[in-house]
Parts: C-alpha cells; sequence; structure tokens
C-alpha cells in the first residue's frame, strides 16, 4: 500500500544545508503534520517529496519505488499550495480537470472524476466561473479538488489555510478532517500553526533547522515532549521552564539527571504564598473570557504564565503556585527529556 | 467663498497658459506630419510654390505614380512579411532563453546571463563587417536572411529575452509548481502557465520588435541591392530623377504611404505602446 | 478505491529513467536557451573576434586579401588621418549639442505631464509620436522643410523678413539643424522615462514640504531633483551612446556633408568600410567605437553601484 519512508535525506542549496539528515516513515493512510518554526525546512522538506525539490542525498520511497529521480506527476502525489496556485485563464472545471487532460485522459472520463470531485466539495454550481471570481474559501475548495481528481495516493498541503481569515480557517480545517476520514489516502500537511496540527494530525513531525525534533500523536508531544524546543513549542501558552536549583527542595521527586523543570500553565493551580512550589507576585491579568491569564513574577525575576480560572485577582497580590506531581516536565542538561 | 472661487480662476488661467505653451511646443512635432501629407498630394510644380497646408489640386495621382517608378507595393510586403517574421521569431527565442534564465537551476547560468548582458552594450555597428563577410560567404548577400536573423539575435533580442526574463521572475512560482505536479513537461509549463500569463511583456517585446524591423535602414542598406528586396526605408529615399535629384511629390507621397499605418496604430494603441517602451527603457 | 485510475497507468512511461532530475533541468535549461545562445555567438562573438582580426591586418580593394599589419590601422586613424579626427571631432559636438537638449527638454516635457489634467494623453502621444516613426521618413521630411530658397522654414522666415541660411549645405548649420532634428525625433522616449520616474515618487514628499512652505521651484530644486537622480544618470548614458550611434538620420539629411561637416563616427565607419571597402581600416575604427561605448557603459555602472 502507499506508505511512504524518508531515510537519511538531506538537501542543500550550494554550501548551506537546509535538510540535514531526515528519517521519517509514513504508514498507508495517515494524516501527518509537520511544523515548526518559520525556516525549519518543513516546507522545503515537503516539496522534496512533492519532486519540486530535488533531494541532495538520502532515500525517499513512496510505496515500494524509490522515487528520488521520479519527476512530480509521476510520484502519485497531489499538492495543494498555500497560494492555492488556479490557473487565473482556466475556469474551475479546466482547473480540475487540467491535470487529467495532461495526462491524456479520455473527455468523458475527465468530466466524470471533476464532476466527481466537485460533489464531494459541493462545486458544482462553481464549475464555470474563473478563479478571479472565487472567495478565498471557495479557491482553496477548488486546490483541494484539484488533488482529488488526479486520484493521487498522497495529498501535499502547504500551508493551505493561512491565507484564510480566521473563521474559514475553522470551518476548511474541519473539512479536510472530514476529506481524510472519507478519502481514507495519506496526507502530509505543513503548517506553522500549533492547533492545526493538533486537530487534524495523526501523527506530528516537529522539525526545527532542518532536523527532526520529535515525532508522536498529538498527545505524547503534549503530554511527554521528548526535549525543551518540543516542550516549548507545542501548548499554548507555552510552558514554564525553571532549572531544577531553584525549585529542588519544593520538588517531591525527580530523575537524577533532571536540570530543568516544565510546567504548563495550565496545570498550575493557585494556593496561599508560601505554600506550593513557587510563589510570586501578580504583574498583570490578561482576562481572555474563559480564563484569565495571570503573569507571575518569581522572587528570581523569572515570569511565570499561569491559566486560571475564577475571580478576578490585582495585580502585585502575591501567591503561591502548586502542581500535581505528574504533570512536571524534567529534562536534563541538553535539554533531553529525563525520566 | 470669493477667495475660494479666484484661486480657481487663477488655477483656469494657469491651465490656459500651459496648454498654449505645450500647443507652440507640439508644432515642430506634429507640423512634419502634416505637410508630409500635404505635400504628397500636391504636384511637382506646386510643391515649392506655395506655402499652403491645402494643395490647390489634391494630386492622387502621386499616390499611383509611387507603384510605377519603382516596385513600391513588393517592397512594402518585404517590409512587412520581414518586421512580421522578426517580431514571430524573437517572441519564441527570447521568452524561451529568457524562461530559462528567470525560472531554471543550472550550473553557468548566471555566466551565460553576464554574457549576454555584454553584449547590450556594443553597437551593431562594431560587428556589421564581420558579419557581412559571414553573410557573403554564405551566400546569403542580396536575400532577407540578414535582415531577419541580426535582429533576432542581436542586441534587440537579447534585450527581449532580459525583458521577458524580468517578467517571469515577477510571476507567481506556485502557478508553475501546480503544472508540474499536473504532469507538466518544462516545455509544457512554459507554453501553457507562463506564456499565457506574460501578455504584456510580450506585447511590449513584439511592439518593440515590430518597430524596429520595419524602421531598419543600416542592414538593408549593406545587404540588399536588388530594388525588388528593398524594404521601406531604403525604397523612400529612391525616388529621384535621372539625375538623383529627389522627386519630392512622390517621394513625400510614399513616405506618407508608409509612416501613416504605424501612426494609425499607434494612436489606436498608444498607451500599451508607450508603456512598452517605458518597460524596456527602464530594463536598458 | 471505487473509481480509481492509479497515475501511473495514465502517465507516459518513464523515459530516460537513468537521469536525475538535476541532470534533467540542466538539460532542459540548455534546450531552452540554446536558439538564443547559438546566435549569440554566431552573430556576436564570432564576428567581434573577427573585427579585432581584421583591424590589425590591410585589406581592402587594392590588396583583396588580409595581410597582418599590426597597429598600423589605429595609428593611422590616431596619429596620420586627419579625417579622424575631424570624424571625432564632429562625434563630439553632436554629442555635446544632442544630449542636454533632449534631456532638458524631455524633463520639462515630462513635469508639464506628470500630472493629470485634460489633453495630458493626447500631448504625450503627440510628443512620443516622433519615436515609432522611422527616423529615414522623419530625415526625408526634414530635409524637405530645411530645403535652400522655397523650403518651407525659410519661405516663412522670408515672411518675416528673415533671410534664412541654406540649411543643409553650411556645415554649422547643419550640423545645428541634425542635433535639433534628431533631439525632436528621439525626446520622447527619454520624457517617458522621465514621467514613469517622477511618477514614482510618493506625493507625501511633495505635500510634505509644501506643509513646510516650500515654493515649487524649491520642491523641484531639493526634493524631485535629487530623487530623479539615477533615472538622469541611466538617461544621459543612454542617450550619449546613443548619439554615437546615430546613422540613418545623418546618411539621409546630409549625407555626412557638407565638407564632411557632419561626418559621425558611425557613418565614417560605414564609409570606409563599405563605400570605400577598407576593411582593415573600418575595423579599427570600429573597435574605437567599441571601446568609448563600453567605457560611457562601464562609467554609468560604477557610478550606479556609488549610489547604491
Amino acid at each position: 500500500m502507499t506508505s511512504l519512508s524518508l531515510n537519511n535525506v538531506k538537501k542543500h542549496f550550494g554550501r548551506t544545508e537546509v535538510i540535514r539528515g531526515v528519517d521519517l516513515s509514513v504508514d498507508d493512510g495517515e494524516f501527518v503534520v509537520f511544523v515548526g518554526p518559520s525556516g525549519c525546512g518543513k516546507s522545503t522538506l515537503l516539496r522534496m517529496i512533492s519532486g519540486l525539490e530535488d533531494i541532495s542525498s538520502g532515500v525517499l520511497k513512496i510505496g515500494n519505488r524509490v522515487v528520488n529521480e521520479t519527476p512530480p506527476a509521476r510520484r502519485g502525489v497531489a499538492m495543494v499550495f498555500q497560494s492555492y496556485a488556479l490557473y487565473p485563464h482556466l475556469n474551475v472545471r479546466d482547473n480540475m480537470g487540467f491535470g487529467l487532460k495532461v495526462r491524456k485522459v479520455p473527455i468523458d472520463e475527465r468530466a466524470r472524476r471533476v464532476m466527481e470531485a466537485a460533489r464531494t466539495l459541493k462545486l458544482e454550481p462553481l464549475l464555470d466561473r474563473f478563479p478571479r471570481e472565487l472567495s478565498g474559501g471557495q479557491r482553496q475548495r477548488v486546490a483541494i479538488g484539484r488533488a482529488i481528481v488526479g486520484d493521487p495516493e498522497v495529498f501535499l498541503f502547504d500551508e493551505p489555510l493561512s491565507n484564510l481569515d480566521a473563521e474559514l480557517r475553522v470551518h476548511m480545517r474541519s473539512e479536510i478532517a472530514s476529506l481524510h476520514k472519507r478519502l481514507g489516502s495519506t496526507m502530509i500537511y505543513v503548517t506553522h500553526d500549533q492547533i492545526e496540527a493538533m486537530t487534524l494530525a495523526d501523527k506530528i513531525v516537529v522539525l526545527r533547522d532542518g532536523l527532526v525534533e520529535q515525532v508522536g500523536t498529538p498527545r505524547e508531544l503534549y503530554e511527554r515532549p521528548g526535549n525543551l524546543f518540543v516542550a516549548q513549542f507545542i501548548g499554548s501558552p507555552k510552558m514554564n521552564i525553571l532549572p531544577v536549583g531553584s525549585v529542588a527542595k519544593a520538588l517531591p521527586v525527580r530523575p537524577d539527571s533532571a536540570a530543568h523543570v516544565g510546567m504548563r500553565p495550565e496545570d498550575l493551580k493557585l494556593t496561599d504564598p508560601g505554600s506550593g512550589l513557587v510563589s510570586g507576585k501578580v504583574l498583570l491579568s490578561e482576562y481572555t473570557g474563559a480564563s484569565s491569564l495571570l503573569h507571575v513574577e518569581l522572587p528570581d525575576g523569572e515570569i511565570f504564565l499561569v491559566a486560571y480560572d475564577g475571580p478576578t485577582i490585582d495585580a502585585d497580590t502575591t501567591l503561591g503556585l502548586t502542581i500535581a506531581p505528574d504533570r512536571l516536565h524534567f529534562f536534563d542538561s541538553a535539554g533531553q527529556r529525563a525520566s | 467663498m470669493t477667495a475660494s472661487l479666484t484661486r480657481r480662476r487663477i488655477r483656469i488661467i494657469n491651465q490656459i497658459c500651459w496648454t498654449l505653451a505645450l500647443c507652440i511646443v507640439a508644432i515642430p512635432f506634429v507640423f512634419p506630419f502634416l505637410w508630409m501629407v500635404s505635400s504628397g498630394f500636391k504636384s511637382a510644380a506646386e510643391i515649392f510654390g506655395s506655402p499652403s497646408l491645402v494643395p490647390r489640386e489634391w494630386q492622387w495621382q502621386n499616390f499611383i505614380d509611387v507603384f510605377k517608378h519603382q516596385p513600391f507595393a513588393r517592397q512594402y510586403l518585404n517590409s512587412l512579411y520581414i518586421a512580421v517574421t522578426v517580431t514571430a521569431l524573437t517572441l519564441l527565442v527570447s521568452s524561451l532563453a529568457g524562461y530559462a534564465l528567470a525560472r531554471m537551476r543550472f550550473a553557468g547560468a548566471a555566466l551565460v546571463a553576464l554574457f549576454l548582458v555584454s553584449a547590450l552594450m556594443v553597437p551593431e555597428e562594431v560587428t556589421i563587417i564581420p558579419n557581412f563577410f559571414m553573410m557573403r560567404w554564405a551566400g546569403l548577400v542580396d536575400t532577407h536572411w540578414p535582415l531577419i536573423l541580426l535582429p533576432t539575435f542581436g542586441p534587440q533580442g537579447i534585450m527581449a529575452t532580459f525583458l521577458m526574463r524580468q517578467y517571469f521572475l515577477a510571476l507567481p512560482k506556485e502557478l508553475e509548481d501546480a503544472g508540474k505536479m499536473d504532469g507538466l513537461s518544462r516545455l509544457g509549463v512554459w507554453w501553457s502557465i507562463a506564456l499565457p500569463m506574460s501578455r504584456p511583456a510580450l506585447a511590449a517585446v513584439a511592439i518593440i520588435t515590430f518597430l524596429n524591423s520595419w524602421n531598419l535602414f543600416l542592414e538593408p542598406l549593406i545587404f540588399v541591392s536588388s530594388l525588388d528586396k528593398f524594404t521601406l526605408p531604403l525604397a523612400l529615399s529612391n525616388f529621384t530623377d535621372p539625375y538623383g535629384m529627389p522627386l519630392w511629390h512622390l517621394q513625400l507621397a510614399a513616405t506618407s504611404l508608409a509612416v501613416i499605418p504605424i501612426l494609425v496604430v499607434y494612436i489606436i494603441a498608444q498607451r500599451q505602446i508607450i508603456e512598452s517602451f517605458a518597460l524596456s527603457g527602464v530594463k536598458g | 478505491m471505487a473509481g480509481a485510475l492509479p497515475i501511473r497507468d495514465t502517465a507516459r512511461r518513464e523515459d530516460a529513467p537513468w537521469l536525475t532530475l538535476k541532470m534533467r533541468e540542466a538539460m532542459e535549461s540548455w534546450l531552452f536557451i540554446s536558439p538564443t545562445l547559438a546566435g549569440f555567438l554566431i552573430f556576436f562573438v564570432g564576428p567581434l573576434i573577427a573585427v579585432v582580426w581584421y583591424s590589425l591586418t590591410e585589406w581592402n580593394l587594392l590588396t583583396q586579401q588580409a595581410t597582418f599589419v599590426g597597429l598600423d590601422n589605429y595609428s593611422d586613424a590616431l596619429f596620420r588621418n586627419p579625417d579622424f579626427w575631424h570624424v571625432i571631432r564632429n562625434s563630439v559636438i553632436f554629442a555635446i549639442g544632442l544630449v542636454p537638449l533632449n534631456m532638458a527638454l524631455a524633463l520639462s516635457l515630462a513635469l508639464a505631464l506628470s500630472g493629470r489634467f485634460a489633453g495630458v494623453v493626447i500631448f504625450r502621444t503627440v510628443f512620443f509620436a516622433p519615436v515609432v516613426t522611422s527616423a529615414v521618413a522623419w530625415a526625408i521630411v526634414w530635409k524637405f522643410l530645411l530645403q535652400g530658397e522655397a523650403g518651407f522654414i525659410n519661405q516663412m522666415l522670408a515672411s518675416i523678413g528673415i533671410d534664412g541660411p541654406n540649411w543643409l549645405r553650411e556645415p554649422n548649420w547643419a550640423m545645428a539643424a541634425v542635433i535639433v532634428t534628431r533631439v525632436i525625433k528621439m525626446v520622447g522616449l527619454n520624457m517617458i522615462l522621465y514621467i514613469a520616474a517622477l511618477q514614482a515618487i510618493p506625493r507625501d514628499y511633495a505635500a510634505a514640504a509644501r506643509l513646510e512652505g516650500a515654493s515649487g521651484w524649491q520642491i523641484f530644486r531639493w526634493i524631485i531633483w535629487p530623487l530623479l537622480g539615477p533615472t538622469t544618470l541611466v538617461i544621459m548614458v543612454i542617450t550619449t551612446i546613443g548619439s554615437f550611434k546615430v546613422f540613418d538620420h545623418i546618411y539621409q539629411m546630409t549625407g555626412g556633408g557638407p565638407e564632411n561637416g557632419t561626418l559621425v563616427l558611425a557613418f565614417y565607419i560605414y564609409q570606409q568600410g563599405f563605400q570605400f571597402f577598407d576593411v582593415g581600416y573600418a575595423s579599427a575604427l570600429a573597435m574605437i567605437m567599441f571601446v568609448v561605448v563600453m567605457m560611457l557603459t562601464i562609467f554609468q555602472l560604477v557610478l550606479r553601484r556609488r549610489d547604491t
């Protein structure tokens, strides 16, 4: 079936290495999301899988074929671009059917498949319009439709929702999720938005500087981040990190190698000053509706973020913070998870 | 209220003064065309006689004699088909090369671009002598081949290449990527995605190339010697009496015939044409 | 999946599977660029090398073949043939007359026509019209207007009591006539470039200066003119190079005369090479022209780099 694997894949432009040896395997039907800060190489990696960028070294397999040197159109992949990349001079029908036409699919077969995709995506009323006559969300759907029509083995999405407004983004996110459920195809999705990553993915790949930081299910990444980078990258607001030394006395148990301890803002509870793990003074309380985000200054000047749900707390209030022991994350001096 | 009224009045007076000044400056730009046409309608006797813009007697015969004096229809056709051929060839060749320079990665691309740019700096007068001997060696003197090949591949063609390159660079790249994902070859992407989106640049190249070929003088002068192979610029000064003195009434009638169609097209499409020149001028 | 047509079935067969994507791309690039490159080598690089060789040989109607004479042709031009310096003098006069006149007029017209008022398009169209007209046609008409006794210009002058000169038969007047008519023919091009540059200047600058009480002239002198600097430089060099290349205009209007009074470099090359068949000497002249134009271009590039 259509699994996909990368084996020590590298990419360099001239002297600069942008992908520095990536190993990854994607199972058939899996929804994999690449996340990472901008410049981490996630889009480049996706374009290497698509064939739009060549692979400097390593092996890329789609199914059982090594496709390093296979032109994009023969890899059995389809791509949805950030800018949608709809041909401005073709209407929706021709945009969706273009790939089939290039591949010399007979005209009636072509029409049938375009109609089928249009029905799936509710695009039938738009078939004769031109891209400039469509809204952002409609263009997005046409772009997805174009990918579906070719019936690819693997779908590639390159930040497909980043040009949409917040509301549409949520809507399209759920459409993509249901599309995946319906088609059951392998999908690889690039985003810098961790909410998208968490909600869509079967498996998240966190990238930084051309290297994989961690691969895992959204729950694994959130609950057992493999290192400091992932710990702070996944989850919002960011995880609070302290040197173990500063709270050593108050810590119940800890691994011997632990150098840093991390606490998620939403895991912290308020107690009286002096009790609990740390104490501090409230600098700022940001009310967000569902809860408040407290900025708490610790005695040594560190700022702790705390998600808090309760009556208003004024600035300058001193309070203590505590946390369930199983919600503590320990990292060794190299930043790796310690257990 | 009154203050704004006087200000408005000053502005209007200002406007009128400017317009008048511009009209006076425009005289040497417009008058030659008017005088050319008017004199083309005058008889040989009247042509130096009266300084009147309206001929005493409209001499339509001039426009018939023009075709009798030399194979002017043939020469007209030569200019036309050469200009069309050069334009078509230039569009093809320059958009191919411009696309490669803009979009494709290959070792030596920068060097190739540099070499080509250097050719832009060299006037064709510098290379015309060896080109003449090469054409003579190839048996192409007194044919139209040099008039087609030299402009297509000379500085003009290279200028077109860079104009196209500049335009391709500004096109959204993801569209071409989508084309590749859809299974287009490089040639396919160029033809069915890059070119359809580059109409303004193609139009600019076409306009400038056509006009250049239509107005080309040095090359025809050097390479062509038979009357029926002449192009318009050569033919125009060839309306002379047996002693070599210009037959002005015929010369100006012929010149009118050569210039008017271009001017008409220019006036209809002046915006597009002027923009084309601005585009190429800024890059050059 | 239902209705699935695996892509590989419909795709064309894998041709040349031994090619890597990178090699494929490089190969296609060279194919795309090969017509231009071939033309460049045949019609430019080859001739450029040949003209260097020709310039080192004695080759004319008498010798009928090329004999190597070293730098003789160059020293002929530079030290022995008085015509050469006369031609250079003419070319320089032509440039010195044409370039400032052209640029001043172009800038004035651009300033007048960069705004939006009724008729602006008509005026732009008018001033640009000679640019699209063939130089030969333009020269023919002006030659006609500038005829001695019976020419239109002189008749007009006579009617207000001025006895006009025989413009194209007196060396100094001929040079002036050629310069002025050439300026009228080409000024539209520079005008357009200046208009484009003026329109690229944000209106806020002038508005801000006006609020601070600057007069129209002060705004031009201290804001517009400095911002036009790069454009002025480019226009100056393009126009200067263009003035050294002028040929068709002079060929038609004066034929280089009278008394070689309008014999400029490009014309001189043509005359020596194609009328007197002194190929070696003409090639040396072409090389000299090449060097002059090259120097102007490099001068421009250096100035432009210093600017940025």
